[in-house]
Parts: structure tokens; C-alpha cells; sequence
């Protein structure tokens, strides 16, 4: 429980996890009274079913990341392993015959949580892109069945990139070294991206349903509309440039990133779109109720994760 | 001392492990609670279905509940005719000649008549084999037989999804994959032929499939 004194002395981390439950409070007290003024409101159902998985999810998370850091990686790996799962189940792509070849992809998550929890660069930049990579689609060549292997060579990796890599650098946040004079650390900035992206999320949702009337992309996703991605973008931006405390970055430059990372968030939300048209699907599962599947709440996380990651690392630890 | 066993092996470690690793996800469980003793029929795809009906069992329940499990591939030997009727709770029967009488003489229409007049219940696969992963193959009419001899005890259709892929027929190793068992209402007092309630018993199960999300 060190971890969770360290915790309440540090007073940033402090107050955006208080900014996360208010949120929270007053969006449940909202739906309430609205409730309470249009009770047969259906759209408002649905809002209250989101808020309520909200609150799981947010409770989920807040303590997977302050009580233990062995906690944390345990959770986010059972975090990749579900969205790939996910994932697996619901691709047509895959045949029945790879199902030995499955278990590799299921065996690489803890590898690639270990070498995230060991703090091993390199390795674990390399693991998945390089060595899984070829692993797979060898496993796939050894099995002897080539007709339509092409497809599942590529299907497997990618798969991984998304689920596996991109998740993974989420918990690679927290083994990231100290850098002096910055309080929050890895959680902080944990925090920092999961936040802005979720409220991303919500944004573009939100203004989405307030002005939406240009789609982006009606082929794919007929909801997603310019106002909302812009709306979005912009509030996530200045969401981002007001908790910069919480990263080692300049103001200017967590704008910048957040301003990117909305950007990101919208790629991979658009990804996981397209790829639920491919298969006739609405939603990916429905593990979470009013979100959908795992998948489509972490969608945008497992786009924006290696993204932030990669900015932050390069302006404020390759120094 | 048996409940609690099977509920423990059923109930908390089998089901445990099927949340977290395999990912089953089960639907409209309060149909269970409705009802006291019942003929739950599902199509059959793999050895997991057994253990994810008899994982949502109740303590009260679960040692009344039998499945139903082929005497010739369970009970082919002495020993592994004991671990079935010990681990699984199962009712052993002989699938392949329905009217002929085993060496007890009794047949198993008989069998499961004795069983569910003991007030126990079943899990019956009537489609008598796993076959070809996640297809669904037309159901015997042993099924429509048993229920037209005991027309109080309700039947009560279950879908299963996606255990045909996480653990097939002919294949050691069980992989996660996303599985859904979806209960449907208790079905009570069918009339007809057996031939004619085994098809609406087919049909209720059939139309359960709608709900699995895809």
C-alpha cells in the first residue's frame, strides 16, 4: 500500500481522479433530474446505462493504476487479452483451422506485458512487430493448409498490433524512468492519456448528437459527423492544455499532443468501424452495457496509446 | 455433501474459469429460477456445453440435475463410466438403439422417465452427437418421447454459441473464444406426437439464436 500514500500526497493525481467522479456525479445527477422531467425519454435510458458502465469502468481503472503497479499490468494485460479475444470471435477472416495458431497470439500478451513491466525498451518494441510477426504467419506455413493462408497471415499480426501492442503501451507509461521535478510520473500521465481520450470520446459523441449535420463518413459510420470531430478535437485540446500538470510537457506542447492524440482517437474509432461493416456487426459484443463490446470502448485507447507514447517519449525522456 | 461438491467444482471453479479465460457470457439466467424440475435441451457443439449449463446450476438443484451422456463413448469402460456419473452427475444412456433395452433392461426413454419421476431433472442434447462445429443439426425425437409421458415437467430451450470453436469436436486444446448461452422460457404441457413436439422443441431452440449479438 506504499504506493497508494505515495498516492495521496501527490496532489495532482489527486485532483483529476476527484475531476473524474465529479464528472461522473454530476453527469448521473443530470440524467436523474432530466429523468425525473421526461420519464419516458429512450434516448435517456441509454445515456443512463453509459453512465452507469462509466462509473464501473472508471472505478476499475482508478484502482488498477493507484494500488499496485503489479495490479495495473495484471489488469491491462486481461484488458488486451479480452479485446482480442473480442476481436477473434467475431473476424470471419480466421479459419477453424487456426485455432493451434491462436494460442500464439494468446501466449505473446504476457511476454509482452512482462518485458512492459521490466521497463525493457527495445524488446518491447520489437517483440510484437518484429518477432510475432514472423512467428504467426511461420506457425500458420508450418500447418500445411495454404488455401486462403494469405488472409489469415494477415489478419493474426495485425490483430496483435492493435490489441496487444497498441494496449500494452498504456501500462509501458508506468515503467517509464523518473525524470526529476515531475511529481505525477507514469501515472500521471496514464491518467493524462486515458482521460483526454475517453473525453474525446464523449465529445465527439456529444456534439455530435448537439450539431452534427455533415457526416464524414456515411459508408462507414453514419453518426460520425465533421461538427462532432471538430467539436471534439477542440475541447479536447483545451482539456489537455489545462491538465498539462500532469505530464512533463510545456503547455504548448500538451496541446500539441492532445490536439494529435483526438486526432488518433477518431483513427481508431473510425478502424474498429470499418471493420465491424466488414462483418455485418453493430457492435463488437456486448460485454459492456450502452457501449457495446470491449472492443468499442477501446477502440480510440488502442489507437491513441502507442501514439502518446511515442510523442512524449521522444520530446521529454530522449533527452 | 454431493451438492455441494458439484457446486463448488461447477458453480465457482468451472465457472470461474470460463468467465475469465474462455469468455462465456450467459443470457436471461432468470429462467432457471422458474422453474423446479425441467428437460433443459440445447443443441451440442462441445464437451464445454455440459460444464456451462451445469455451471449456472443452483446449490439446491445441481445434484438433481443429469445430463444425459452417450453410454457407449462415456461409459465404454468400467472406470470412465464411474468418473462420468461421479464428476458429471450423469445419466448414461445408449444412443444408438433407442428401443432396444440395455443390459438392465431398461431402454432410455425408460430410463430418463424414471429419472424425471424421481422429481430430478435433465440436460438432454438431442441432437445426440457434438458434429461439425456450430452447426445445428435436426434433433431426435427421444426428446418429444420423454416430454409426452411427463406433460407437467417443463422443458427449457437453451442456445449455445461459440463452444464449437473454443473447444471442437476432436480437438485437446481449449482456446478463449467469446460463447454465449442464452435461455429461452420454459415451454409447459405440449401436445401432439413425439414427432411433432420434438419439432417445436427444435424450433424454440432455433429461434434462440436470434440473440446471440453478431
Amino acid at each position: 500500500m506504499l504506493s497508494l500514500e505515495k498516492f495521496h500526497e501527490n496532489e495532482e493525481l489527486f485532483l483529476v481522479v476527484g475531476l473524474i467522479f465529479g464528472i461522473l456525479i454530476f453527469a448521473t445527477t443530470l440524467f436523474f433530474i432530466w429523468g425525473l422531467l421526461q420519464p419516458l425519454n429512450k434516448g435517456l435510458a441509454e445515456l443512463k446505462e453509459r453512465t452507469n458502465s462509466w462509473w464501473i469502468m472508471a472505478i476499475i481503472f482508478v484502482s488498477a493504476t493507484v494500488l499496485h503497479p503489479v495490479i495495473s499490468f495484471i489488469a491491462f494485460a486481461l484488458l488486451s487479452f479480452a479485446a482480442l479475444r473480442e476481436l477473434i470471435s467475431i473476424s470471419k477472416n480466421i479459419r477453424p483451422g487456426d485455432r493451434n495458431v491462436l494460442i500464439w497470439c494468446y501466449l505473446s500478451i504476457p511476454v509482452q506485458y512482462f518485458l512492459a513491466y521490466q521497463g525493457w525498451y527495445s524488446a518491447f518494441l520489437a517483440f510484437i512487430p518484429v518477432f510475432m510477426f514472423l512467428w504467426i504467419p511461420f506457425m500458420l506455413a508450418v500447418k500445411g493448409d495454404t488455401h486462403d493462408i494469405t488472409r489469415s497471415m494477415s489478419v493474426l499480426p495485425t490483430q496483435l498490433m492493435f490489441c496487444v501492442f497498441g494496449i500494452s503501451h498504456l501500462a509501458y507509461l508506468l515503467s517509464l524512468p523518473e525524470i526529476e521535478g515531475f511529481e505525477p510520473g507514469g501515472k500521471g500521465l496514464l491518467l493524462f492519456l486515458v482521460f483526454i481520450t475517453e473525453m474525446n470520446d464523449v465529445f465527439q459523441f456529444t456534439f455530435g448528437k448537439l450539431f452534427g449535420r455533415h457526416k464524414i463518413i456515411p459508408k462507414i459510420s453514419p453518426n460520425k459527423t465533421w461538427e462532432g470531430f471538430i467539436g471534439g478535437v477542440v475541447t479536447t485540446t483545451i482539456v489537455g492544455y489545462s491538465l498539462s500538470f500532469l505530464t512533463p510537457l510545456t503547455g504548448l506542447q500538451a496541446m500539441g499532443v492532445s490536439f494529435i492524440v483526438a486526432c488518433f482517437g477518431f483513427v481508431g474509432d473510425v478502424l474498429v468501424s470499418a471493420a465491424k461493416r466488414d462483418m455485418g456487426l453493430k457492435d463488437t459484443g456486448d460485454a459492456i452495457p450502452g457501449h457495446g463490446g470491449i472492443l468499442d470502448r477501446v477502440d480510440s485507447l488502442a489507437a491513441t496509446a502507442p501514439v502518446f507514447f511515442h510523442l512524449v517519449y521522444n520530446i521529454a525522456y530522449n533527452g | 455433501m454431493r451438492s455441494l461438491f458439484l457446486w463448488t467444482l461447477y458453480g465457482i471453479i468451472l465457472r470461474s474459469l470460463l468467465h475469465l479465460f474462455v469468455g462465456i457470457r450467459y443470457r436471461n439466467i432468470t429462467a432457471l429460477k422458474k422453474v423446479k424440475q425441467f428437460v433443459l435441451v440445447a443443441n451440442h457443439n462441445s464437451h464445454l456445453d455440459t460444464v456451462a449449463l451445469m455451471a449456472v446450476m443452483p446449490l439446491n438443484k445441481i445434484a438433481k440435475v443429469h445430463p444425459i451422456a452417450a453410454g457407449d463413448y462415456f461409459g465404454d469402460t468400467k472406470r470412465k463410466s464411474r468418473l462420468t456419473k461421479f464428476f458429471v452427475n450423469a445419466l448414461l444412456i445408449r444412443r444408438s438403439s433407442a428401443s432396444k433395452e440395455d443390459e438392465a433392461g431398461r431402454n432410455p426413454i425408460r430410463l430418463m422417465h424414471e429419472t424425471l419421476k424421481r422429481g430430478h431433472s435433465i440436460i438432454l442434447f438431442p441432437e445426440g452427437s457434438r458434429g461439425e462445429p456450430e452447426k445445428m443439426q435436426s434433433f431426435k425425437k427421444g426428446i418429444g418421447e420423454v416430454l409426452k409421458l411427463l406433460p407437467d415437467v417443463p422443458c427449457l430451450p437453451v442456445f449455445l454459441s461459440g463452444m464449437g470453436r473454443a473447444l471442437p469436436k476432436g480437438e485437446k486444446l481449449l482456446i478463449p473464444y467469446d460463447c454465449y448461452v442464452i435461455f429461452g422460457e420454459p415451454i409447459y404441457a405440449l401436445d401432439g406426437t413425439a414427432e411433432e413436439i420434438t419439432l417445436r422443441i427444435e424450433e424454440a431452440v432455433l429461434k434462440l439464436k436470434d440473440q446471440v449479438p453478431s
